[in-house]
């Protein structure tokens, strides 16, 4: 076993689990604050990827400026499923809205299959997509670096508006008690509104880093809303640093798999989803 | 005539109806359509595996059971039947019933693991199930399953063609007729699975424990053995789907046994036509299958589109579905017909 | 404390504890046949926890249970109940999409293993008598009073056959005459044989009803006597006046979350 090998593995590891933060945190507000078990996350994910795309190719965008773009897009989307069809159902039972989403996420998915196709699509041609650094034998791409240094801040800027900001603070008085909030005042749908399209966008800017980092097909919005509820699952609800955390095991385990196994690539989905059965399992049986 | 009685045969005599109706009716499209009839009865058959699909999701769903590993025991019993007729083990039939019991000794597995995850844990681990299902059979050796290219599987009918008495369309035809009278008895065996779900003892312990399960285990339910029981009712119909499905489209491949697409028909049919319902299931799946052939002519490729807007409207319109729809128009009728509510005095 | 060889229900160093929270303490007690026994306390002293250790939603962290002379502290819910232990809940939830009848069925048909449908039929309708619900018994489970839930909640549970039926706060949200209605309820039950251990809140009811009262604080017995011994007890009277403002922080043990909607 190479230990370059290793520890390259472990460095790319790290800097994709600052994505996988990303989107997890976006969903653990959308669970946390309103109570949606939102399965079209990752459709927004997927959205802000190929929006980026689009941009790219129709008008020449560069990536990084569509981040302007993309980000009130997809707020703007997030407000309006919200106001359509998420606030009918905040009161049902839990399938139906599991269900819900689950609908708007095969809208979401099919019509972009049916935009876009169902092949990869590539940003290709921007000079800084191949640039990297090279330190003691591993090498560390730019863009990935960007990537993960705008997650962490995103998080972290989440977490302290969260504790600090006015909104934030009414966010979690909502999350904790609903009644008790509106008795005090506080427009209980605007704050789930917002906490929503927040959590729409936040997926929408790890979809445009995406874009540039890999090759994405309409059908990632799936994986990353499995993946995105397993983190949350294992972190722990409300707990911004557990996803942190477990953005960091689950994106290990995943690039460790796909380096140093053979024909790791392919299993690595595999992993992934063993990982999230056995520990779903585990911590049920725990709490007996 | 007891009211057990008077039950069993308001549901026997429309079941058998149905039956009678399915048996005629190949000679009756025959007669009628001729060439066209082969077509015909192809998308009859897909409607009648959509009902199979439907109710026994429907069936798991009744002990509040919401499962995404449906497309897992399709693919399970799919690969099943394949792996025995590549074997030549028997008989190329032996393959269907192999199927379903291979697929209960599955879900009761998957059921046993899951016992203690609710909602959207338990949506999510099934889900995560079917993935590592499918990854697992992908990797099986090439010459054992076929690796991701998957491998063809034999046909179960073979009609032979004699041109005296046959037109050439006719072998084809007869070839659907036989997966047709095989679905067609599948759905039968569904639909008896289903009444008895609803009818027996079954019913109140299902939504006992559906409703809440420590409640339902201080009434004395025992909520494990029930909710396995519904695992193994429910795989066996799907498992005996996904090979029958395997023989009539001649070959399995990872992607396609396991689809996603297949979870999400099972479970939109019985919410868009009534949920907990034996009816309910099979309109939903009349409806949806009559549909998704115009969906399907006129999106082609998005037609899935389709199903996730009939999935949010349903919820958000029509969220007891059509059989609950109509109920609740009924009993609102027969309410306002009365003129009195139902506020009684202490009894 | 000594022990009764004589008790149908007997509890011994019960205890469980969350985490560093001991929500119940090193109880003992026992119960009499054919007794009304009442538990009272004041808030967060661990009176539902206690129910819910007994009827098996929680596994104690110490301590034993024994109904009718057999150690039942390991048991699932349902065997408490096929042995004869039964529970009215607080919060009720009826089963819906199903009639009253219906509703009592569930008891009948599993509270015992190895009912036909004949005798589940025979001991609904018996359920449903004595609770007065046969007139409504037709009617669908989402549509009644808060009374007619309560009865039904009991009948649901007289259906299981119990040696014990464990009843907690029926009283909460009765109005007084639909109160005394609910104490003639129970009162009959026990007449039919049943030993009654429930938890209350409204002292008349308990003074009323109760052969026996245990009363817990801070998850630990605290008295125990007829209801004029303690409720003259110094201890129970501070105990009582002491928590006033409930002091007890944000998390109450008492509180069974599992009932909470959301």
């Amino acid at each position: 076993m190479d230990p370059i090998l290793i520890l390259q593995a472990v460095v790319s590891g790290v800097l994709a689990s600052g994505l996988y933060a990303l989107v997890s945190v976006g969903l653990a507000l959308a669970i946390g604050v309103i109570g949606i078990v939102n399965f079209a996350h990752g459709e927004f994910f997927m959205i802000g990827a190929f929006l980026t795309y689009q941009l790219f190719v129709s008008f020449g965008v560069d990536p990084v400026l569509s981040l302007l773009f993309v980000a009130p897009a997809l707020f703007l989307l997030g407000a309006v499923l919200y106001r359509t069809t998420i606030q009918y159902v905040l009161e049902a039972p839990e399938l139906n809205q599991m269900l819900l989403t689950f609908g708007i996420g095969i809208v979401l998915q099919n019509l972009a299959l049916l935009i876009w196709g169902g092949d990869p699509v590539s940003i290709s041609g921007i000079a800084y997509r191949s640039v990297g650094f090279r330190i003691g034998g591993i090498s560390v791409g730019l863009v990935s670096l960007v990537s993960f240094a705008i997650s962490i801040v995103l998080v972290g800027s989440l977490y302290l508006a969260l504790s600090r900001s006015r909104t934030g603070r009414a966010m979690r008085a909502v999350a904790q008690n609903r009644i008790g909030a509106s008795l005090v005042g506080l427009e209980v749908n605007r704050v789930y509104l917002v906490a929503f399209a927040l959590s729409a966008l936040l997926a929408g800017i790890g979809g445009v880093m995406i874009a540039v980092i890999q090759s994405p097909t309409p059908t990632i919005g799936l994986a990353f809303t499995l993946k995105a509820f397993s983190i949350v699952v294992l972190a722990g609800l409300g707990n911004i640093r557990g996803i942190l955390a477990a953005s960091l095991v689950v994106a290990l385990a995943e690039s460790l798999v796909a380096t140093l196994v053979p024909n790791g690539g392919t299993l690595s989905n595999a992993v992934f989803f063993a990982i999230i059965f056995l520990a779903l399992v585990w911590r049920s049986r725990r709490t007996a | 005539m007891s009211p057990n009685v008077r039950n069993r045969l308001r549901d026997l005599i429309p079941v058998l109806l149905f039956a009678v109706a399915l048996w005629f009716l190949p000679d009756l499209l025959r007669s009628w359509s001729g060439r066209a009839s082969v077509s015909y009865l192809s998308l009859v058959t897909n409607g009648l595996g959509l009902a199979v699909l439907a109710l026994s999701w429907d069936i798991l769903a009744r002990t509040g059971q919401l499962s995404l590993a449906h497309a897992a025991f399709y693919g399970a019993g799919a690969y099943v039947t394949a792996i025995l007729a590549r074997l030549e083990v028997g008989p190329l039939w032996l393959g269907i019933p192999a199927a379903g019991a291979f697929a209960v000794l599955l879900a009761l597995g998957l059921g046993v693991v899951t016992l203690r995850l609710k909602g959207i844990y338990f949506a999510i681990a099934t889900l995560a199930f079917t993935e590592v299902l499918r990854s697992a059979v992908r990797q099986l050796p090439t010459s054992f399953a076929g690796g991701s290219a998957g491998m063809n599987v034999a046909p179960l009918f073979r009609p032979a063609f004699d041109p005296e008495t046959m037109e050439r369309w006719e072998i084809a035809f007869l070839r659907n007729e036989g997966y047709f009278l095989l679905y067609a008895g599948l759905l039968l065996l569904t639909i008896g699975l289903s009444l008895w779900t609803r009818r027996s003892r079954l019913r109140p312990a299902f939504t006992a424990v559906r409703t809440n399960e420590e409640v339902a285990g201080v009434m004395g339910v025992h909520p494990a053995r029930m909710k396995l029981l519904a695992f193994a009712l429910s795989s066996l119909s799907v498992g005996m789907l996904g090979a029958i499905h395997a023989h009539r489209v001649g070959s399995v491949i990872p992607e396609g046994a396991f689809a996603v697409s297949t979870t999400v028909f099972a479970l939109v049919t019985p919410i868009f036509g009534g949920l907990y319902t034996t009816l309910g299931p099979i309109l939903g799946a009349g409806v949806l299958a009559g549909i998704e052939e115009t969906l399907k002519r006129n999106l082609a490729d998005g037609y899935l589109i389709g199903y996730g807007l009939v999935l949010v409207l349903s919820i958000l319109f029509m969220p007891r579905g059509i059989v609950g729809m109509v109920r609740g128009i009924a009993r609102r009728r027969r309410a306002a017909r009365a003129g009195v509510t139902s506020e009684g005095g202490e009894a | 404390m000594t022990a009764d060889a004589n008790a149908v229900l007997e509890i011994r160093s019960l205890a469980k504890r969350f985490g560093g929270l001991a929500a119940v303490d090193d109880l003992s007690f026992h119960v009499r046949p054919g007794e009304i026994f009442a538990i009272i306390g004041p808030n967060g002293a661990g009176k539902t926890t206690t129910l819910n250790l007994l009827s098996g939603l929680l596994i104690p962290t110490a301590g034993r249970i024994h109904l009718s002379g057999r150690e039942i502290q390991h048991l699932p819910s349902f065997e408490r109940t096929h042995l004869g232990l039964g529970r009215a809940f607080q919060v009720v939830q009826p089963f819906p999409e199903m009639t009253v009848r219906e509703n009592v069925q569930v008891g009948a048909l599993f509270g015992t293993p190895g009912i036909d449908r004949a005798e589940g039929d025979r001991r609904t309708d018996a359920a449903l008598e004595r609770t007065g619900l046969t007139r409504i018994a037709g009617q669908s489970a989402e549509e009644l009073t808060l009374l007619q839930e309560k009865r039904l909640e009991i009948a649901r549970a007289l259906a299981t056959d119990p040696t014990v039926l464990m009843l907690d706060e029926v009283m909460a949200g009765l109005r007084p005459g639909e109160a005394r209605q609910a104490v003639e309820l129970v009162r009959d039950v026990r007449e039919s044989g049943v030993t009654i251990v429930f938890i209350e809140h409204v002292m008349p009811v308990v003074r009323d009803l109760a052969d026996r009262v245990l009363v817990m604080d801070h998850g630990r017995f605290l008295a125990e006597g007829s209801y004029t011994e303690v409720t003259a007890d110094p201890a129970v009277i501070e105990a009582y006046l002491g928590r006033d403002d409930d002091g007890t922080g944000d998390e109450d043990p008492d509180r069974d979350d599992r009932e909470d909607p959301r």
